[in-house]
């Protein structure tokens, strides 16, 4: 059994903001950032498949991840909420 | 050397030179240029007076709709005429009763011959007759991309006038120009050497072109096919299912390979290259609308691999996903930028290597607009039965493959220049596509 050293919530909370800025910054647009909670739909926003494909280089680069391509689905990538669980659970 | 005769009114960015370099090739060719239209297929005629008072609205908010393009040493402008052509046109069935007359008349207006300096940038074509309406949106396509198109048609659309304010705020400068300041002149340049290096190992497999070269294009025609519910519905499931959620396109790329290649297994060539744009604006955007604001990728798929499906699509996921690690989509920037500089015959042959040279690195061309937003949309009073979009092209590859979905529909438009293609060709490659596509 391996342990999976356990992001502090400022970690955690710094690395779901990084995401937001990227998606914000360089994929979808949105009249007030502020107000797209992390359980608004990413999907339904506009984030498109060449977008979730730049958003996952984005992120195994950035957090040292490897997300597997078997797990690109809808749930994983339609929130903010769900993609913070997707990375955590590969966060070793 | 030609000399400006009138105001500025916009420069061409690194995108729009692209697009340009390619008017120029079909220029060449004795065709009409880069012309693309998006077509609306309406259920009754629309309020035209609102439509007409929207289209005068819209070119007063971007007067560049109404210019000229004109060269100026090796730069292009959007300058101002001296005299403003009407943006908007009807065509009614008088003559030609036929049931072709949509049709004809669509393709009449794709392949209109004009000096580069007398054509619209862009012009909205109404086509009537008893029971059958078609709006046209015809554009060169240096004025702007498919997304911008989008934008402009939504603009239409929207019938609050302070809504409308909203589009193109805040004004963006060229959005390839914006990626391109992002990096340091090093980077620049080993981005273009990086995107020379793609370019070279790609053109290392020549491209399988199936045109009949020997001829000389005469004009574009094109064949739409839109499928019923339960086929897009299954076809969706096949794209989840082979390609997952981030390669759509790659399924129709590939299935499309793969049908040329049954078409004929012994074409020459050694693999099937096509090249698919990539938009830098930000999804859902407003801003900006008009000028490309686009970069280039291809996808290349050597023979062998073409008769195994599943190590077909595997091999586009993992070029797709090793072009986005590498960055190669962002290192063709800095070639359009320096080629940009180079006049429109250098700038072909440079960038484009088949320029007039009789072969093409490109084995069709490609765009998948996706699943349309517009679906809900009432055109001035009247339902939107169907879309379709066209493109000229330059030959080779004289073909093109070109889908949307709208209404849970999918649309296929098959554009091809004749006689390299002929139309019984296109059906026979679209049954072939169709099993293609719906093979599980």
């Amino acid at each position: 059994m391996h342990t999976i050293p356990l992001l502090s919530q400022t970690q955690k909370v710094l690395m779901k903001q990084k995401i937001r800025d990227f998606i914000f910054d360089e994929l979808i647009f949105v009249a007030e950032p502020e107000k797209f909670s992390d359980d608004d739909d990413l999907l339904e926003a506009g984030l498109d498949s060449m977008g979730i494909m730049r958003l996952i280089m984005f992120i195994e680069e950035q957090f040292g991840v490897t997300l597997p391509d078997s797990e690109i689905d809808p749930d994983n990538v339609n929130t903010f909420n769900a993609l913070e669980a997707w990375v955590l659970q590969h966060k070793s | 050397m030609k000399k400006l005769d009138s105001t500025i009114l916009q420069a061409l960015n690194p995108s729009d030179y692209f697009t340009l370099a390619m008017d120029d090739e079909i220029r060449r060719e004795n065709m009409p240029g880069s012309l693309c239209g998006f077509a609306l297929e309406l259920d009754k005629e629309p309020d035209i007076e609102t439509l007409q008072a929207r289209i005068i609205e819209f070119g007063e908010r971007f007067p560049v709709a109404y210019a000229s393009l004109q060269q100026q040493g090796k730069r292009f402008f959007w300058c101002q005429r001296e005299q403003n052509t009407p943006l908007f046109s009807q065509h009614r069935e008088s003559g030609d009763k036929s049931a072709d007359f949509h049709k004809n008349t669509v393709l009449d207006l794709i392949n209109q011959k004009q000096a580069r300096e007398d054509i619209s940038p862009i012009s909205f074509h109404l086509i009537s007759s008893a029971n059958k309406h078609t709006f046209l949106l015809r554009w060169v396509h240096p004025f702007c991309d498919a997304r911008g198109i989008d934008l402009i048609l939504k603009f239409l659309c929207t019938n609050e006038a302070d809504q409308r304010l909203k589009f193109n705020f805040p004004e963006l400068d060229s959005l390839v120009n914006l990626q391109l300041e992002k990096y340091k002149w090093w980077q620049k340049i080993a981005l273009f050497f990086k995107a020379k290096r793609y370019i070279t190992k790609l053109d290392q497999l020549p491209s399988i072109i199936h045109a009949d070269t020997t001829k000389t294009p005469k004009q574009l025609n094109f064949t739409n096919v839109t499928l019923t519910n339960e086929q897009t519905t299954r076809i969706n499931s096949n794209v989840r299912k082979h390609v997952g959620m981030t390669g759509t396109s790659l399924y129709y790329i590939g299935c499309f390979m793969r049908a040329l290649h049954r078409m004929d297994p012994t074409q020459k060539g050694e693999a099937y290259c096509a090249p698919y744009a990539f938009s830098l604006r930000k999804n859902k955007a407003l801003s900006p609308v008009l000028a490309n604001h686009v970069g280039a990728l291809f996808a290349q798929v050597p023979k062998a691999l073409l008769n195994d499906r599943s190590a077909l699509f595997q091999h586009l996921k993992n070029e797709n996903m090793q072009v986005i690690r590498k960055k190669l989509d962002y290192a063709f920037l800095p070639v359009m930028w320096a080629a940009s500089w180079l006049s429109l015959e250098k700038h072909g042959k440079e960038l484009r290597k088949s320029y007039a040279s009789g072969t093409e690195r490109s084995s069709f061309w490609f765009s998948d607009i996706g699943k349309t937003d517009i679906s809900e949309m009432v055109f001035f009073d009247s339902k939107i039965n169907s879309i379709f979009h066209l493109c000229q092209i330059t030959s080779p590859p004289a073909l093109a493959f070109l889908s949307c979905q709208f209404n849970n529909r999918l649309t296929f438009s098959y554009n091809f220049i004749e006689p390299l293609f002929h139309a019984q060709w296109i059906d026979q490659l679209h049954e072939i596509m169709l099993e293609e596509l719906l093979m599980e």
